[in-house]
């Protein structure tokens, strides 16, 4: 069982040599062994799917009777599975439901609403039918939101504002919805998260910003309206893992009606391989326990749910067919009408196909969130530990989007475009640092920002200064109010009236719709106004019209009329 | 790994002498090593024996002058219970846990068990200087002196290369948990695999 | 305070006696915005309460705006009183004030030829002396019996290794009597030992050490320093020195005082030196004379030169030297916080306080990375005008605020008038006022002339000092050690307090804290990342604040005293942030206590401690020129 170390021994011929220097050779896989859950989705160990409804209560679920239930089986046969079709659905053979997840004339809703009664040993059956194909076509239909879209990390190993609010610009006209930050120095966190909402207003308006921390702190900027959204609530699909960071599934429902009772919008976090990582899978395979995740999320009554092994991707990734089990666990969050923000979001591999591989079912399918934290800045400025596309991959990206016609939600922006968004963001930052009485942002910096392509371009800042007024922030009760009254005092009026109409998202409650993101227009998109529709070839969502005419742009495309000349 | 290519092999010899009571002397190490270290597992996840993982650690604290004794825990396979319980076995209070994957912590008696002095989380980062200092440290922590902190290293990319075989490790290791078993005292001998 | 309902609209100023108005009155500080609430009423201005926020923008300027937007309606909404009821924002002449601060290294540590080892490791091994002649350990095998022999032993060599080649060539009759070693093995190599010898390790550099010459190794018992190699005749008596050569090495010698541990190697030509290093000169400009001193002549020559050239006019450093650039960089910032005014100043530099310091620096040429404490000098510079445009600011405060807005008295002069609200004071009072980039007096004579000084050097300069004294390189860290007193976290449930008394918890510390140097601030406790004991780094920072606000306390007391006679002095008022600090204050009241002054911290309006005097003194002015 335990893995050999690495080969010693000189390579007995030049191909063997040729192929031991393939960066894929420094990746790690290990053997199977489901009696401790180190198996993808293929387990003998995982239970047989049953359920028996007594009083319109389940009594029995997976071949485990009511008294015996954990946590978790309690509060998903409670909240997340419908008594009133669990008996009929279950009866259905699981490549039944399978067919009905790949077949175009099956509609969504119907879907939607057998699932709704399967158990999570169903749920399991169900995809065990199904190959890595069958779940894409089923992805592109399951999907709630008809529009694909793509969330990045911008972070700064540093934790330099101006540095993040330049990112934020950029990656917001690069088509990112939402943006994600994190920090180095955790008491750097009210001037990043300032520093990436206004960012954001520099570039296409309407982007959403999220800033991960320890979850009090989180709430507390959401509730002040710093931040946009949440997305770092973790749940976790054995009873001892959960128990270990001294939560329950009542917990975090609790906090996510904090964050709903502010109309702000949220999802949890969840993701194979958590479980076995920490000792503890029980002897359960990573995709059952994910499923177990999944129905935790729809039981707490959030919007969505961020999937796709996410921090443990190495070992998923490590097993054979992880990559597939990954795939059903995005497929199921959809399944159960959960946004899903998939993945893609972690360093996975150190070979550039296996990456791309890694990727194409979700691009190839459309997601809510293709990766749910494409990293906008160098990886060495990733603080999520790298993730598994960086601000180095974008013209790769934008050309797989142009070959095969498929919608990554990014595009081709012109230098000058993106300089002038990075500049604005920068120097808007300085005005409202200025206004709000937070530490100089000098010219120097807002040049470089703007010209930067990492951390390492940026002048050091008074890190002293910076986390003196950080904590002023938070002492001072600085809201997004304030941050809206600076722009606008500071002649960024335009800035200024798109965070309002962002903070006012929240008064109407039109962000927790399932999948809610914000248009360049300011208006809600989400699986209620922009429902998938797609019914098989000449339906639901393709790239056309000017979005297309926009995807056939790169950086460079020789000009047809006069073949001296590039476009780009 | 260059700096083992030059090291000849050693073997490490561990005889069991009973139970492990709690130390006297104010100037002592515990070092406590995992259920399977040195037994069924002899090498870290990066291919560092055992042997030169615990004489790197002694080595480290007798150069300070400090006296160390090696434990074994046996009920749990948890880092932070195995640094703490041999944190709580010293004379001074300060011990170290290292587990077979090579995961190493210093811990302190008076401290709740899930903190720590010093935690070392990536063991393919670890080399045999590194576990050098971790004795050094540990040892300067039971003489009251205030260590630097040896520095900690990260590498996103270690994450696709051994996040799974860490995984598989500490799932092996905790096959040889004696459950209720009291930690035991070992007598270390640390000798040239062909010195017999 | 009950809500008053009663509204003066239309009032105007100056207001009839008769009626219920209210006055703000709004301090602009470097750092800080502070503002004084009083109602005016028949029997003079009654005090309702203050506020305080970080001022926006460089001080004077228009920037300033938001900040005290701030502080006025904080100051109103913590009396429940109504921003149409204000007859007057009065505002103090805010003068622009630039301070900048650098610093030279003036002497360095070079040695040659690779002369001496002196670095102090933390466990060298086996007291005693060894001398003999440096022999690689790889070629121990070449010598012969009776050869007197010090062993190098270079990377790569394992602990146990080392010994067993040691012990066999001593079984072989050759008497190796000391050792060097690269790593940190001297314990372990002489724990294997039959018998010890003298081992001195970490020497990084093992490569450079010279083969073939004369040596010794020196290792004294743990708590003793060497006493051989530290004492010339003992170096003249082992390497058989004439009393040329005897001159020759006593640097060595001297460097080496101190030290538990030593190696030294006779060359043909090693040396050990201490070199000044040029630091350009500091040119001041006085009203009469213009003098030039060399930066490395120290801090006493170059305040000694200020002194001759008084009152100065202005300064330059010579161009690319650090104290050059600061002072052009202090004269641009300023400049450039005028340029948008109508009047082109000349800005001109008003004050230099130099400070003699030290900074741990590498030893050039150094084997073990040692470090020696170099000379240097640190320089605070500032620039201040005697006119802002504060009428741009006020027209800017009169659209935002919408009420009637003053600006006037000077700073100095409304700062006497708070700080005479302290009870128990009377004129002539000085007042001090200790900020972050300068320090200021003021003296009110007995008969209400305000003469006032202001001086570069002040907070900044103190965590300035601290950082590159303990070698920190971390502000944060510098700034706490100012601000708190120290303490030794002896145990998970106690720290030692830096006078000696223990203070119990009953929750563990943190862990970051056991066994470590810890700052007591206001936000816990922090670790202090240094291998300095306690009582050095307590040492430094009471040095640190002696430099900056003793000295600067004392000079600007003189430059206002009559005549210079700090006797004339009846009380001095210790004012601004730094009079916060938790010994400052002492340490000036002591420094003047020969002088028969009393001295001590502010509590403006018996409340307020040592805060808003300027902003009391403004309502203070103002009413009484009013009545």
């Amino acid at each position: 069982m335990t893995a050999e170390p690495l080969p010693v021994s000189t390579p007995k011929s030049s191909r063997t040599e040729a192929l031991e220097e393939r960066p894929v050779n420094l990746d790690g896989f290990v053997e199977e062994w489901p009696e401790v859950g180190m198996v993808a989705m293929d387990s003998p160990y995982d239970p047989a799917p049953s359920v028996r409804v007594a009083d319109g209560v389940i009594v029995e679920m997976d071949g485990k009777p009511r008294a015996e239930f954990d946590f978790l089986d309690q509060f998903i046969s409670d909240h997340a599975i419908d008594v009133s079709v669990t008996e009929r659905a279950m009866s259905l053979e699981p490549v039944e439901v399978a067919r009905m997840l790949v077949d175009p004339t099956v509609t969504r809703s119907e879907v939607v609403e057998v699932a709704g009664g399967l158990t999570p040993a169903a749920l399991l059956e169900v995809v065990k039918t199904m190959n890595v194909v069958e779940m894409m076509q089923a992805l592109q239909k399951m999907r709630a939101r008809r529009t694909p879209a793509n969330q990045a990390h911008s972070t700064s190993a540093r934790d330099n504002p101006v540095q993040v609010a330049a990112e934020a610009a950029e990656a917001s006209l690069r088509g990112f919805r939402e943006l994600e930050t994190t920090l180095g120095v955790v008491r750097y966190a009210p001037l990043v998260a300032i520093a990436l909402q206004v960012g954001a207003l520099a570039g296409t308006p309407g982007a959403l910003t999220q800033c991960a921390l320890e979850e009090a702190t989180e709430l507390e900027l959401g509730m002040r309206g710093i931040t946009a959204y949440a997305e770092t609530i973790s749940v976790y699909g054995t009873e001892p893992v959960f128990c270990d960071g001294d939560d329950t599934p009542w917990s975090k429902a609790f906090l996510a009606s904090a964050y709903a009772s502010r109309g702000i919008k949220m999802r949890f976090t969840s993701g194979t391989g958590s479980e076995v990582q920490m000792g503890n899978a029980e002897g359960r395979s990573m995709l059952y326990l994910e499923i177990r995740c999944i129905l935790v999320a729809k039981g707490a009554g959030v919007q969505g749910l961020q999937n796709g092994s996410i921090s443990c991707i190495g070992v998923p990734g490590a097993v054979p067919a992880g990559i597939r089990a990954v795939l059903a666990e995005n497929l199921l969050a959809s399944t159960a009408d959960l946004e899903c923000a998939s993945g893609n979001d972690q360093s996975f591999s150190h070979s550039d196909m296996r990456r791309t591989a890694r990727l194409l079912p979700q691009l190839l399918s459309g997601t809510d969130f293709v990766c749910s934290g494409y990293s906008s800045v160098p990886n060495y400025d990733n603080m999520f530990a790298g993730s598994n596309l960086d601000s180095t991959d974008y013209d790769d990206w934008n050309t797989i989007q142009r070959d095969l016609q498929v919608d990554g939600a990014l595009r081709h922006v012109p230098e000058e475009e993106l300089l002038a968004a990075r500049s604005k963001a920068a120097r808007a930052l300085q005005a409202v640092f200025a206004q709000l009485g937070l530490p100089t942002i000098s010219d120097k910096e807002v040049e470089a920002a703007t010209y930067a392509h990492g951390s390492q371009d940026l002048p050091m800042r008074d890190v002293l200064e910076d986390l003196k007024a950080a904590q002023s922030v938070m002492d001072r009760g600085i809201t997004g109010l304030d941050v809206i009254k600076a722009l606008e005092a500071s002649g960024y009026s335009d800035m200024a009236h798109t965070l309002l109409s962002v903070l006012r998202h929240r008064v109407s409650g039109d962000l927790l719709h399932t999948s809610a993101i914000l248009t360049s227009e300011l208006e809600t998109l989400s699986a209620v106004n922009d429902a998938n529709d797609y019914a098989g070839p000449g339906s639901g969502y393709r790239p056309a019209g000017e979005r297309w005419r926009e995807m056939k742009r790169l950086r460079h495309v020789v000009s047809a009329s006069n073949p001296e000349e590039e476009n780009g | 790994m260059t700096s083992m290519e030059a090291r000849p092999e050693r073997v490490l010899d561990a005889v069991e002498r009973g139970e492990a009571t709690v130390g006297s002397r104010p100037d002592e190490v515990v070092i406590g090593i995992s259920p399977a270290f040195g037994d069924f597992f002899t090498k870290t996840i990066v291919g560092i024996p055992h042997s030169e993982v615990l004489r790197e650690l002694l080595a480290g604290v007798e150069e300070q002058g400090v006296q160390a004794r090696v434990i074994r825990y046996r009920s749990g396979s948890d880092l932070a219970v195995i640094a703490h319980s041999a944190a709580r076995l010293s004379g001074s209070g300060i011990g170290v846990g290292v587990l077979s994957r090579g995961t190493t912590m210093i811990h302190q008696k008076d401290l709740v068990r899930l903190s720590n002095l010093e935690l070392f989380p990536q063991a393919p980062l670890l080399d045999p200087e590194t576990f050098r200092k971790v004795g050094r440290n540990a040892a300067r922590y039971a003489k009251a002196e205030s260590p630097e902190p040896v520095p900690a290293r990260n590498d996103y990319m270690a994450r696709p290369r051994w996040q799974a075989k860490a995984a598989l490790l500490h799932i092996k290791e905790t096959e040889f948990v004696t459950p209720d078993a009291p930690p035991v005292e070992l007598d270390v001998r640390i000798r040239l695999a062909d010195a017999g | 305070m009950p809500r008053r309902s009663s509204s003066t609209s239309g009032s105007g100023w100056p207001t009839p006696v008769d009626a219920v108005t209210l006055l703000v009155g709004v301090d602009i500080g470097n750092s800080t915005t502070e503002a004084c609430l009083a109602e005016l009423g028949p029997d003079g201005p009654r005090y309702l309460g203050g506020a305080l926020a970080p001022t926006s923008g460089v001080k004077g300027t228009a920037e300033n705006v938001p900040g005290v937007v701030k502080v006025v309606q904080e100051a109103l909404s913590a009396t429940g009183s109504a921003q149409h009821e204000v007859a007057a924002v009065l505002v103090n002449e805010a003068t622009p004030v630039i301070s900048g601060l650098a610093m030279e290294t003036i002497t360095e540590t070079v040695i040659t030829e690779s002369t001496m080892i002196g670095h102090n490791p933390d466990t060298p091994a086996g007291a005693g002396l060894g001398t003999g002649t440096t022999v690689a350990f790889t070629e121990l095998g070449s010598c012969g019996p009776g050869e007197h022999v010090i062993c190098v032993v270079g990377a790569g060599v394992d602990f146990e290794d080392a010994a067993v080649g040691i012990a066999a060539a001593r079984d072989r009759g050759v008497e190796v009597t000391g050792a060097v070693v690269q790593a940190d093995d001297a314990n372990l190599i002489v724990n294997r030992l039959p018998a010890p010898i003298p081992v001195v390790d970490e020497v990084t550099l093992i490569g450079k050490v010279p083969l073939g010459m004369p040596a010794a190794v020196e290792v004294a018992e743990p708590g003793r320093t060497v006493r051989t190699l530290s004492n010339s005749y003992g170096l003249a008596t082992l390497f058989d020195l004439d009393p040329d050569q005897t001159r020759l090495v006593a640097p060595v010698a001297r460097a080496l005082v101190g030290n538990r541990s030593a190696v030294v190697v006779r060359t043909p030509s090693g040396d050990i030196a201490d070199r000044r290093i040029p630091a350009g000169t500091l040119t001041l400009i006085g009203e009469h004379a213009r003098l030039s001193v060399g930066v490395d002549a120290g801090a006493d020559e170059i305040m000694a030169t200020l002194r001759r050239v008084a009152p100065l006019a202005d300064a330059t450093g010579e161009a690319g030297t650090h104290v050059g650039g600061m002072l052009a960089t202090v004269r641009d910032a300023m400049a450039d916080t005028l340029s948008d005014t109508a009047e082109e100043q000349d800005v001109h530099i008003q004050d230099v306080l130099a400070v003699d310091t030290f900074v741990p620096q590498l030893v050039t040429g150094a084997l073990a990375g040692e470090f020696a404490l170099e000379n240097a000098v640190a320089l605070a510079a500032m620039v201040r005008t005697s006119r802002a445009p504060m009428e741009a600011l006020a027209d800017q405060l009169r659209s935002a605020l919408d009420v009637d807005v003053h600006v006037g008295g000077v700073e100095a002069d409304m700062a006497v008038l708070g700080a005479l609200t302290t009870p128990g004071t009377e004129r002539p009072l000085a007042v001090l006022d200790l900020g972050g980039g300068s320090t200021d007096a003021a003296l009110a004579t007995g008969h209400g002339e305000v003469r006032s000084v202001h001086l570069a050097g002040a907070g900044d300069l103190v965590t300035k000092l601290i950082d590159s004294e303990l070698g920190l390189d971390n502000r944060e860290v510098a700034e706490d050690i100012k601000k708190s007193p120290l303490a030794k976290a002896e145990s998970f449930f106690h720290v030692r307090m830096e006078d000696g008394t223990a203070r119990f918890f009953d929750e563990p510390l943190p862990a970051e804290a056991f066994a470590r140097v810890v700052v007591l601030g206001e936000e816990g406790m922090r670790p202090v990342p240094t291998r300095y004991s306690l009582e050095q780094v307590r040492q430094v920072r009471r040095s640190a604040k002696h430099k900056v606000f003793v000295v600067n306390a004392l000079r600007a007391l003189e430059r206002v005293a009559p005549g210079g006679n700090l006797r004339e002095i009846g009380f001095v008022v210790v004012l601004g942030g730094s009079a916060l600090d938790f010994e400052i204050p002492d340490m000036i009241a002591e420094a003047v206590a020969g002088a028969g002054i009393v001295c001590g911290t502010g509590n403006v309006r018996g409340c307020e401690g040592p805060r808003n005097a300027v902003a009391t003194g403004l309502v203070d002015d103002h009413t009484g020129r009013a009545r």
